[in-house]
């Protein structure tokens, strides 16, 4: 008993907190990606690194045109929203009927490009925004601005997407076209058009991603690295295409991390945080709440 | 006819002796050594200072390209790009071996990517001279015979900060067993060795470890640590990472509130002052980083006479290539010099006294090394141990230095007999991270 308070003191309070709001910067990734899976049905290996290619956006809008974040950041989400519509165009579109393992593959291959080009193109050397928020405290707990800006960014992004979706008549066509790709097609519905409409979103998100996280990061062409798989595993997690799941599954997982990481080594947060989405996917394939089989 | 055969025979003879000796007098013209050159150009690694030390290699190499090679040898580098991973390092080593046929490698900055490396370069039995990567790991027992390190090792690191720190126990006020010191890593060759060095020298001191953790340089959030270190309120952090883990950490560490006396970096991304004012600003300000003394802040009057010029020429030429730069990293010296020392030490030897460049007779000639304390850049001498020694290939007459950067500067604070300046100790008042 003893040994039980001493632990739960205010710092397990702290790691808890912080969870969550890691949770929001995992749940604000998850989202885009769980869009775009959702209604095309394909998943953007190279996600992260459209996030990497806002950040960079963000960089230079900012210290060499010197912008404010403000004015930069909606510059930066229609420069992303440009390049996943781009990306449809380019690569997703032509390959729309092919099996599954050649457009992983595709946007695989899409990912070593831009990390390349952003080595050629920005440099190896890691570039900070010089942007540094307040810190906001209660008692003696500390929590970051930055995180709670993206914790809150990622609820209100869910909110809007999810009245997007079923208020909107382009939100319903979406919904349509996840459900049954060809009929709608049948239905008159211009299901190239919506497929462009929807990959301009997904990279409008990962421009509000790239917004956020380089409030935190550094930028370095690699930066994807540090985000890209845990992503889409709790995309996986939560159930490809479902976002309510990824919501949830970015939580767990966050929790998992920084709790883990509290009672051991920080290793070993990760470690859990990885053996818990492997034992998931024996019980639940489809993910915690899954909708797809 | 048979005259003619004849004629034949000597004309065909006689092409035949001119194209041999053409062929002779080609091969005694263009006696060439072929470098290898291995750093990381792209990655992580690369701006965490594996570029800053491609920079002073290419440096010291093209000015002996340019001074027309050594000892009659022409100089051709062929440089690889290890991409910040182990697996493309070894490859990539075995590439330049195999396939350009190069007669030695050079370079190497991380430590993760050294051992492995040195493995299979010492089963190649080719000579491999490391400039940088510092894990006791890459020498430690396993007795190489062509494989050399003129740097300090990792350990030798980890002691040398908790002696600083001991050493200057007197301006916290406390007692040995009183400090509380915290032990915290990347979980790299790297991170682990130094962090033995650290284990091993609080220990020795008395200190109170509250915190040994090591954590993936490329995890992306370190809030659990920054929490734990908090609970631990440690006096002193001993940190070693590459970039952009130590601006995360600390930029996580502000955030979080967390407070302590000093911090004492361990070298990689510690000895880029660049990018950690860019991400930390001021807070970076009184931090410690433990590193071979850069170039730049050798005294001239203890190294050796012809050294401070080449120092100069280091100097302008890395101003071409990044100007602006408020304080030259001492990666770039690094490089420099242990190049530089290859090329006046090791290859006119293996030149004049052994008769070439091929791996045993570059060996011996590094094996025949005794160069005395201020007879390099780094101020440090040159002496590798035996072979069959337990630290075969490892300099033993190398050290690292402790300095504190002050207001944009950066001072040398210790061993004593190189000190620039008295260490600021602990973190001033009014400083963000200050526990005062």
């Amino acid at each position: 008993m003893g040994s039980f308070l001493e632990i739960f003191d205010i710092y397990l309070l702290e790691a808890m907190v912080n969870g969550i709001l890691l949770g929001g910067v995992l749940a604000l990734l998850a989202l885009g990606l769980n869009l775009i899976f959702g209604v095309i049905d394909v998943t953007w290996i190279c996600y992260a690194e459209l996030v990497m290619i806002g950040m960079y956006g963000m960089y230079y809008l900012v210290q060499y045109y010197g912008l404010s974040y403000y004015l930069a950041a909606p510059l930066t989400i229609l420069l992303v929203a440009a390049l996943g519509a781009l990306l449809h165009w380019l690569v997703i579109a032509p390959l729309l009927g092919a099996p599954p393992i050649n457009q992983l593959l595709a946007t695989g291959g899409v990912l070593f490009v831009l990390q390349s080009f952003a080595t050629v193109a920005f440099g190896i050397d890691f570039r900070n925004l010089g942007i540094r928020l307040p810190v906001l405290q209660f008692a003696d707990m500390h929590f970051s601005y930055s995180r709670l800006l993206s914790f809150g960014a990622a609820l209100v992004g869910m909110v809007v997407i999810y009245l997007f979706m079923t208020r909107t008549y382009t939100g319903t066509a979406i919904r349509a076209i996840a459900q049954d790709r060809q009929i709608m097609a049948l239905m008159g519905v211009d299901t190239k058009k919506i497929y462009l409409v929807t990959s301009a979103l997904g990279g409008a998100l990962a421009g509000l991603a790239a917004c956020l996280l380089v409030l935190q990061y550094d930028v370095h062409p690699f930066v994807g690295l540090s985000f890209g798989p845990i992503t889409f595993l709790i995309c996986v997690l939560g159930g490809l295409g479902n976002f309510v799941g990824g919501f949830v599954a970015a939580f767990l997982f966050a929790e998992i991390i920084s709790l883990g990481g509290l009672f051991s080594d920080l290793e070993w947060g990760y470690v859990l945080a990885f053996a818990f989405f492997i034992v998931m996917m024996f019980i639940r394939p489809g993910g915690l709440l899954a909708r797809r089989q | 006819m048979t005259m003619r055969i004849g004629r034949r025979l000597l004309g065909g003879a006689v092409a035949a002796a001119a194209a041999l000796g053409f062929a002779g007098i080609a091969a005694a013209q263009e006696k060439k050594i072929k470098i290898g050159v291995i750093y990381d150009l792209t990655g992580p690694l690369a701006g965490g200072g594996s570029e800053l030390q491609y920079i002073g290699a290419k440096i010291m190499i093209d000015s002996f390209i340019k001074a027309g090679g050594v000892e009659g040898y022409k100089i051709e580098a062929v440089y690889a790009d290890a991409q910040s991973k182990p697996d493309v390092a070894i490859n990539e080593a075995v590439r330049l071996v195999e396939q350009e046929k190069v007669d030695m490698l050079l370079g190497f900055y991380s430590s993760a990517q050294c051992v492995p490396v040195a493995g299979r370069v010492e089963q190649l039995k080719e000579f491999m001279w490391i400039t940088t990567c510092i894990s006791s790991a890459v020498l430690d027992g396993k007795n190489y015979k062509y494989v050399f390190r003129p740097q300090a090792s990792g350990d030798q690191f980890g002691l040398m900060t908790m002696d600083f720190i001991d050493k200057n126990i007197a301006k916290f006020g406390k007692a040995a067993k009183d400090l509380r010191v915290a032990i915290i890593h990347e979980d790299g060759a790297y991170g682990v060795d130094v962090s033995k060095g650290n284990d091993a020298g609080a220990k020795k001191a008395g200190f109170n470890v509250v915190l040994k953790e090591g954590y993936s340089a490329t995890a992306p959030d370190l809030s659990a640590l920054v929490t734990k270190l908090k609970r631990a309120r440690p006096d002193v952090i001993f940190h070693t990472g590459y970039n952009p883990d130590i601006t995360l950490l600390l930029r996580q560490a502000r955030e979080q509130g967390l407070k302590f006396g000093a911090l004492v970096g361990h070298g990689a991304g510690y000895g880029v002052y660049e990018k950690l004012k860019e991400g930390l600003g001021a807070d970076v300000n009184y931090f410690f980083n433990t590193d071979p003394i850069s170039i730049w802040l050798t005294n001239d009057k203890t190294l050796d006479a012809k050294l401070p010029p080449v120092i100069k020429m280091i100097g302008e030429e890395f101003d071409k290539v990044k100007p602006g730069v408020a304080i030259r990293s001492a990666h770039v010296g690094m490089a420099a010099s242990n190049t530089y020392l290859f090329f006046t030490a090791v290859l006119p030897v293996a030149i004049k006294k052994y008769g070439g460049v091929d791996p045993d007779a570059l060996r011996k000639a590094a094996l025949d090394l005794d160069i005395k304390e201020g007879g390099t850049m780094l101020g440090f001498g040159v002496k590798f141990p035996a072979e069959g020694s337990q630290m075969a290939g490892q300099n033993e007459r190398s050290f690292p230095v402790v300095i504190q950067y002050v207001d944009d500067k950066s001072y040398v604070v210790w061993p004593k007999s190189q000190a620039m300046r008295e260490a600021v100790l602990p973190l001033p008042k009014g400083t963000t991270y200050s526990n005062q």
